[in-house]
């Protein structure tokens, strides 16, 4: 594997672990009967999981104009 | 004998570039003059309503207000995002099924995608009294059972990002072409190009990238759009927005909308740049048979909620559908099934002939539109105003002045950044020999 493929791949995978982490543990889809679990665990655990969808798409720029060492 | 010389137009420096790119005629500076005019209006009908408050619509409380509190710029919204469908729809089939016929058309997609998506956000803030409060609090506090996270996450942030990480992708080629050529934009296109290179390598990263974005954003797209069904489809206690329909009812009229407007706005696009010649027939009977493909099965879903909601209905769903079918609603609801059906129609007369014209095919785009738009506000406001389950009077709701300016204003914005894409970067891709 080259370095591209590995900077490519390294970010997919951090931006999918930040939305996974962000949706199952930070805003807990699953506690939604309680009254003390209609807000996030953790503030700003939307703004995670955009941030990890950023991340993932943005290697699609990075795979593309990213030329490597000539 | 004497020889005089034959006058001449100074040759500028944007001659070099294509699809009249640079130029501004006189139709041009009007037409900016008139979207700018209008999108001012709408944001002075905007600062009315910041400053006064939604009292300056026609919006109302529900219930004892007897109003509704979802209107125009909810049914714009879920609008705006069906139209976002065209882009990547489009991108995906070139990509993944490899219907090169369609090329010409894609990059048109994409920047509808994107120009539609932005509005879309726009309107839904336009809803807000606070909508300072919306931007601060849904990435703070916006919980993953609400379907507006998903409409946050998924439509407004991930959809968007894609699509413009999609159309900057398939857009550095033709910036790398243009680069080569001396121009007032020739700085933003060295930019955009990023050290493009025309080699095989290049070629074949560029080909796996977009084909393996295609195939991440299709389910974000499937996933997006009925997240916005599922804002009304998952309210229990409002008849005629709980169903398992609305989802994928929302995924095929967003397709019917989208691919409707890719079709008024290509057939646009090759007139006013000269690109007769790329966005053939051809390409334009493809459009038509897949809008045809989603058009026949929204009207099935449509005869089958029209069945079910009037076939043994409670008391609510009762004043519902007959305010939709033979009541206040009803001119809107036939008006939206004549200009569907008739679209419906043109197509397939079109397709059994196998003559495809592009003036019907234009016809048909804008029948859909005028019915998508209608069915939008069919799903929001009805509902509100005849769906209750409480005794409350039946409610009543007239867009006013203050809400179909913002509406045209997001409008006359979107015409407007299309045009400026269009004047600044070819919007049909470069053929080889240019």
């Amino acid at each position: 594997m080259n370095t591209k493929t590995i900077i490519t791949t390294a970010m997919i995978l951090t931006g999918v672990g930040l939305m996974v982490v962000s949706y199952l543990f930070m805003a807990t889809p699953v506690c939604n009967t309680s009254i003390t679990c209609r807000d996030p665990v953790t503030p700003f655990a939307p703004g995670v999981f955009v941030l990890g969808i950023l991340i993932a798409f943005s290697s699609g720029i990075f795979y593309s104009v990213y030329q490597g060492r000539k | 004998m004497t020889t005089e010389a034959i006058p001449q137009s100074e040759p500028t420096l944007d001659d070099a570039l294509p699809q009249g790119i640079g130029k501004l005629t006189t139709a041009w500076i009007l037409f900016f003059i008139a979207m700018v005019v209008i999108t001012a209006v709408g944001v002075y009908a905007y600062l009315l309503q910041v400053n006064s408050g939604l009292i300056v619509t026609g919006m109302r409380g529900l219930g004892t207000m007897a109003g509704a509190t979802w209107g125009l710029y909810v049914a714009y919204y879920v609008y705006f995002i069906g139209v976002s469908f065209a882009g990547i729809t489009v991108a995906a089939l070139i990509r993944i099924f490899r219907i090169e016929k369609l090329e010409p058309v894609a990059r048109i997609g994409e920047l509808l995608t994107v120009v539609a998506l932005m509005l879309g956000a726009l309107a839904i803030l336009a809803d807000l009294e606070h909508p300072q409060r919306a931007m601060i609090n849904l990435v703070k506090l916006g919980r993953p059972q609400s379907p507006f996270f998903g409409t946050f996450t998924m439509v407004i942030a991930g959809y968007l990002f894609a699509s413009l990480v999609y159309l900057y992708v398939t857009s550095r080629k033709d910036a790398a072409t243009l680069a080569h050529r001396s121009s007032r934009f020739q700085g933003l296109y060295r930019f955009l190009a990023a050290g493009y290179k025309e080699t095989s390598d290049q070629r074949a990263t560029d080909r796996r990238a977009t084909f393996w974005l295609a195939i991440a954003i299709v389910p974000l797209l499937v996933i997006a759009h009925s997240t916005v069904g599922f804002v009304f489809g998952l309210q229990a206690g409002r008849p005629g927005w709980f169903g398992t329909l609305q989802a994928p009812g929302f995924v095929v009229l967003a397709g019917v909308s989208g691919i409707g407007n890719l079709i008024m706005l290509a057939a646009i696009v090759r007139v006013a740049t000269r690109t007769k010649h790329r966005i053939t027939v051809d390409a334009m009977s493809w459009l038509a048979k897949l809008l045809l493909g989603l058009l026949v099965t929204y009207l099935y879903f449509t005869v089958v909620e029209i069945l079910t909601i009037t076939y043994q209905p409670g008391e609510s769903e009762q004043a519902l559908s007959e305010a939709l079918l033979s009541g206040t609603y009803a001119w809107i609801f036939w008006g939206a099934i004549v200009s569907l059906v008739v679209a419906a129609a043109l197509l397939i007369w079109q397709a059994l002939t196998r003559q495809w014209s592009i003036g019907l095919i234009v016809a048909a785009g804008v029948l859909v539109n005028i019915g998508a738009v209608a069915k939008r506000y069919l799903i929001v406001v009805p509902s509100q105003t005849h769906g209750q389950l409480l005794p409350y009077p039946v409610g009543s709701y007239s867009p006013n002045w203050v809400e179909w300016a913002v509406v045209l204003g997001l409008f006359a914005l979107g015409a407007f950044m299309i045009g400026v894409f269009m004047k600044v970067f070819p919007i049909v891709p470069l053929e080889e020999a240019e």
